[in-house]
């Protein structure tokens, strides 16, 4: 067995203890967890809709494929950042990386999200008018996300080790990335005096080719959007990759 | 890190050192940071880093068969320098070279989840201490663990509920369940009863006899005396004396009175 076969295989037991541990507490336990995006999903469909009438063909699709990724995203921060300092007398205790620890919790989430992805996604395909070409493209999409994620939560989590307030400022930019970004509303809402803030804007530069995939959006410029998202995920990379070999030795001792 | 191929060799450090960056020490916070850039950016840019040396060019070997005892006051680098062997942590010079397989425990009161149960922690434990088994093996080895902790009833109880004796017992039970190259025991045996306590001593024993070495890390002396027959002691973040046990407990014993 090779250390990155043993490394999984630590992944794949945590993420199941910790499962096991957490729905084994409530009645509904995992239903709750999927259905907190599938309700957050269905009242903002509703306002958007209902109340403040935005008029864009197949809303639905249009508000699954921005929100899921958000939530996934603003999840994965909330919930795995404190993960590495969490798990802190176990670290010094086995012989376990951080980042078996860090990428189990990543996983956990990501079974929540695909969770709620599925229950969501079919059912509003089935009723949509058209079904977009674009999902041959969308295991790519996906999986810049899943990279996306796992960089910046563990960018995160590596930072929250040594600075304890950086969860105060990622509540704080989620909060103001989720107006800022086009995730209820089109870019083309945006005048065009305002249009940087979405060119410089990683997160969208990610949830764009997710949601382009889903909402009838042409091929080429799915794979133009994607060549964006995999920059942005490859720089992201780089500076994981420049963090943990500095850090690495200090979270044991730091935490 | 590099790996020898003497076949009598276990481990063998040489020139070893390892520095930690004091700043970690202390709480800073990012407000912190942008407080102290904003007040007085030239100081802040330009002040060096300041370091800690945890340990200072430490050269021993540890041979098959040897039942190391590491003494330390509180401080001395004693965890530090196990986490190096167990390759935790990478020394910033010298080198660690270990033959074979190191398996390492620093306290036998975690449970991975508290919120399972003893059994189901020890299926836990067992993956993350034993990776390298198939799917069966593990499973041979949980049994034999859970029998040997004589836990019985409580097995099924969460983990949260176990008292630290308890604790050690499941831990105890399953680090000591499969010989290894190297066994880096640090400071677990405190918390178990004196009856487990000898029934595990014989085990380890058992295991070194059929495998390789062993590392104690104890403020017992009488635990050093009793399972060792060489003594490693550690003051300052350096290594003052290596040899006979006899001779080490009481040099040891002269270092406390200082």
């Amino acid at each position: 067995m090779t250390k990155l076969q043993m490394t999984l295989q630590q992944v794949k037991v945590l993420t199941y203890a910790s499962m096991r541990a957490r729905y084994r507490k409530t009645i509904i336990g995992f239903i709750w967890v999927v259905l907190n995006p599938i309700l957050m999903y269905s009242v903002q469909a509703i306002v958007f809709t209902k109340f403040l009438q935005l008029n864009l063909p197949d809303y639905y699709l249009f508000l699954l494929g921005g929100l899921l990724p958000w939530i996934f995203i603003n999840s994965s921060w909330d919930f795995c950042t404190s993960s590495i300092v969490s798990a802190g007398s176990i670290l010094k205790s086995f012989q376990i990386s951080p980042l078996t620890i860090l990428f189990s919790s990543i996983l956990e989430n990501f079974i929540n999200f695909f969770a709620a992805f599925i229950i969501l996604v079919i059912p509003t395909l089935l009723f949509s008018d058209s079904l977009s070409s674009g999902m041959i493209l969308f295991p790519i999409s996906l999986a810049l996300l899943i990279l996306f994620t796992s960089f910046t939560t563990s960018i995160f989590s590596l930072m929250y080790v040594f600075y304890r307030d950086i969860k105060y400022i990622t509540h704080f930019l989620m909060s103001i990335l989720f107006f800022l970004t086009p995730i209820f509303y089109p870019p083309s809402f945006i005048p065009s005096q305002y249009k940087w803030i979405i060119d410089v804007n990683p997160l969208y530069m990610i949830i764009a080719p997710f949601r382009a995939c889903l909402y009838n959006t042409p091929l080429p410029e799915i794979l133009m959007m994607q060549l964006k998202g995999f920059g942005v995920v490859l720089v992201l990379g780089i500076i994981f990759t420049t963090y943990w070999k500095k850090c690495k030795n200090e979270i044991l001792f730091k935490i | 890190m590099k790996f020898s191929s003497k076949s009598e060799q276990i481990v063998s450090v040489q020139n070893l050192n390892l520095v930690y960056h004091v700043d970690h020490y202390t709480n800073k916070s990012i407000k912190d940071l942008f407080v102290s850039l904003a007040s007085s950016p030239i100081k802040s840019l330009t002040a060096s880093a300041r370091y800690y040396h945890v340990l200072q060019d430490i050269n021993f070997d540890i041979y098959k068969g040897d039942r190391v005892g590491l003494l330390g006051i509180n401080g001395a680098g004693k965890t530090s320098l196990c986490r190096c062997i167990a390759q935790m942590v990478v020394p910033n010079s010298g080198q660690v070279v270990v033959n074979g397989k190191t398996r390492a425990i620093f306290d036998t009161s975690i449970g991975i989840v508290p919120e399972l149960t003893g059994r189901e922690n020890a299926e836990v434990i067992c993956s993350l201490l034993y990776p390298e088994l198939s799917h069966k093996e593990r499973q041979e080895v949980i049994e034999e663990s859970l029998e040997f902790s004589e836990l019985g009833e409580f097995l099924d109880v969460p983990y949260l509920k176990y008292s630290k004796g308890m604790q050690a017992r499941l831990s105890l039970s399953i680090v000591s369940a499969r010989g290894c190259d190297l066994l880096i025991l640090d400071e677990v045996y405190d918390g178990a009863d004196i009856f487990f306590r000898e029934k595990v001593s014989a085990r380890v024993l058992n295991m070194i006899k059929n495998s390789g070495a062993v590392i104690f890390v104890s403020h017992s002396l009488e635990q050093i005396e009793e399972a060792c027959n060489k003594v490693v002691i550690l003051d300052r973040s350096k290594v003052i004396y290596n040899g006979d046990v006899a001779q080490g407990i009481t040099i040891y014993k002269n270092l406390l009175r200082k």
